[in-house]
């Protein structure tokens, strides 16, 4: 029964929406009243693919992405793990600083940190504009992170400790298993936000780095529906492949022992 | 000895100086002869910043500008989408961090854009006296070039594209449109809930609300010479507050709540609800009903009193651009008969050009003549005779402010 509701809402509040997004791509205004005429057309396609550079903007979207994924997790991990697992003093003081970027206007931090870009020789570069992507995304991975080790027992990382494991192995085959929940939520939302930055990828990247979105914004202030769903579908398919990547570093790292244990679990 | 260094010093601190400012290299780029720009901008990349949003003018650069000014020039244009405060708040950066190496060539924009970036001084300049094309195709006393918005050009910046007020309206339904702004009230009380406008922080609709203080105020002209001061606009906007006030329980929804943005009124009157719409801009509607969002019907109108408010927009050059030969030489291409006459061809832009037919031979006056710019749009006639210049740009955040106040809180 709570399967059927599972579906259900799942079918009615994301599938068709989603459905009908695709199917808005390849048609043309329709006017409240009008009977269903489905008038295929390609504009909205063609609009898309008019600028040569959009696959090279899907491209460098993907690998910022990836990048800020990984710094993300390289550093959200371990200040999630402290976070949780230790006492120490000012750590309620430390965990609220850690969120405050979330709360500063976009453009007030690019342009802060724009200035320091320009000293460090990382504006107009792809790398500046990876590491300023940072700001929104890694107070995010780091509270998902927090609540990923509260519920992992200290006690069994401590055994696998005993049993003679060095630190790596235990990340690799207690933590990193148990914790992909958490890593998958954090790898989507930072993927997400990631790639839907403007303001901070038009001031640090400076017209030199051209992702999606410096190509795709522009296009929301028009009432061209069907131009702007086909580039929406085409905006939603990259975070399911930065998805679908991360979740394959992941199987490679943590490697066929973790999957059998986590069959014996 | 000691003179000597302290001498010495002061050179070489004095250069310093210079160098930083860019001079010198102004001042050598100023000597040059035209022919001696365009030979240096050979194989050059001039990388232009602009709005990218809509794809008629996208399409004029990628189609037409990139390849025809390689053809004639061997200039690579790189067209590069950004919102223009993004861009002068990127240049504001640039400048305060002492970048000197930029990467912006060219930038479009006018009114409130410029006027930040000249008191900033962010732009290279002045550039329209370097201009052949100026000189010759255009009215170079004209007041349109000399201000942008009430902010003095100085040659900062030159004319790219003249744009006017129109509405738009959906001829199955209104057989004759208005003409002067009681017309339009009385439309509005007899077509209850078919008419609206963009909220005042909207580029649009701030737009529409000045053609009522135009029509309302004592008189256009006092209220174009006068400075803008606060008292004064108040005296002259009351009555610009009893007619919106007035005509807004038959807007849309009872004026209890207006569009966000001129998108919105578009998609209202796309899908029928409201029957007219506006934009500054007389040929944006022509690519909307070739796309079929806007209705096939759809004709435009000015509101012969108090006018259709025009302006012309420009291209400059920021003081940090790497390569300023090629970008004088693509503007001055820009500035052409033959890229002005491109840009009005309604299959990629469609939009005026600031250039003086009386200076035109006949070969290209023909043509300018001869092009069917369609059927949404007025005639160059119709469009003069109503034609109204900008007010001080100082006005734009004064109505939003009052607008709330006056008209929304009530």
């Amino acid at each position: 029964m709570k399967k059927w509701i599972f579906y259900g809402s799942a079918f009615l509040l994301f599938f068709i929406p989603a459905i009908l997004l695709i199917v808005k791509s390849f048609t043309p205004v329709w006017r409240w009243g009008e009977p269903f005429t489905f008038d295929w057309t390609l504009r909205g396609w063609e609009t898309f693919l008019m600028d040569a550079r959009i696959f090279d903007a899907m491209a460098i979207s993907l690998v910022i992405a990836l990048v800020v994924t990984f710094l993300n997790l390289f550093t959200g991990i371990p200040a999630g793990k402290a976070l949780s697992h230790s006492e120490f003093r000012g750590k309620s003081a430390l965990e609220v600083l850690l969120v405050l970027p979330l709360f500063l206007p976009a453009m007030a931090a690019a342009v802060g940190l724009h200035i320091t870009m320009i000293r460090l020789g990382l504006a107009n570069n792809w790398l500046g504009v990876a590491i300023v992507h940072l700001v929104p995304t890694i107070p995010y991975t780091i509270k998902v992170m927090k609540s990923g080790y509260d519920r992992l027992n200290p006690d069994m990382l401590q055994q696998g400790k005993m049993l003679g494991a060095g630190g790596w192995h235990v990340f690799r085959t207690i933590e990193l298993p148990m914790l992909m929940p958490s890593i998958r939520s954090a790898v989507f939302l930072t993927v997400t936000i990631s790639m839907s930055q403007y303001v901070l990828t038009a001031i640090i990247g400076g017209g030199n780095v051209i992702t999606l979105p410096i190509i795709y914004y522009p296009f929301l202030q028009s009432v061209d529906d069907t131009v702007m769903a086909a580039f929406s579908v085409a905006f939603a398919i990259l975070p399911v492949l930065a998805v679908l990547f991360v979740e394959l570093v992941a199987t490679v790292l943590t490697g066929r022992f973790s999957i059998s244990k986590r069959g014996a679990l | 000895m000691k003179k000597r260094m302290f001498a010495m010093a002061g050179v070489v601190f004095l250069a310093g100086c210079n160098m930083t400012n860019g001079d010198q290299q102004e001042q050598e780029l100023s000597d040059l002869t035209w022919d001696e720009i365009t030979a240096e901008a050979e194989g050059d990349t001039v990388r232009l910043y602009m709005w990218g949003g809509d794809e008629g003018i996208n399409r004029y650069i990628d189609d037409y500008a990139i390849p025809a000014l390689k053809e004639a020039y061997d200039v690579t244009l790189e067209r590069i989408p950004l919102d223009t405060n993004e861009i002068i708040q990127k240049l504001e950066t640039e400048k305060r961090a002492g970048q000197d190496d930029g990467t912006i060539d060219i930038i479009w924009m006018n009114g409130e854009n410029f006027k930040r970036a000249k008191e900033n001084e962010l732009l290279y300049g002045p550039i329209t006296d370097q201009l052949p094309a100026f000189e010759e195709f255009y009215d170079t006393e004209s007041l349109d070039f000399a201000y942008d918005f009430g902010t003095e050009t100085e040659g900062y910046e030159a004319p790219w594209g003249k744009v006017q007020f129109v509405f738009h309206y959906d001829s199955s339904k209104i057989d004759e449109p208005p003409s002067n702004l009681e017309e339009l009230s009385a439309w509005i009380q007899e077509n209850p809930g078919r008419f609206t406008y963009p909220a005042a922080d909207d580029f649009t609709g701030n737009a529409f609300l000045r053609h009522i203080l135009y029509g309302t105020a004592s008189s256009v002209d006092t209220l174009l010479e006068e400075p803008f001061s606060e008292e004064f606009a108040a005296g002259e906007s009351a009555g610009m507050w009893v007619y919106l006030n007035e005509i807004e329980s038959n807007l849309w929804r009872g004026g209890e709540t207006y569009p966000g943005t001129l998108e919105e009124l578009d998609r209202l009157y796309s899908q029928g609800e409201v029957w007219m719409t506006m934009g500054y801009n007389e040929a944006r509607a022509e690519s909307l009903v070739a796309d079929g969002i806007f209705p096939d019907t759809t004709k435009a109108f000015v509101l012969e009193d108090p006018g259709s408010i025009g302006n012309t927009h420009f291209l400059s050059i920021p003081y940090n651009s790497p390569s300023k030969e090629a970008a004088l030489t693509a503007i001055n291409f820009f500035l052409t008969p033959e890229a002005q006459l491109a840009k009005l061809d309604p299959q990629y832009w469609g939009e005026n050009t600031p250039i003086d037919p009386s200076k035109l031979d006949g070969d290209n006056l023909a043509g300018f003549e001869e092009l069917d710019r369609g059927a949404t749009v007025l005639s160059q006639e119709a469009l003069l005779e109503s034609f109204v210049p900008e007010v001080d740009a100082a006005y734009v955040p004064w109505i939003e402010d009052e607008w709330i106040n006056e008209v929304v809180s009530d």
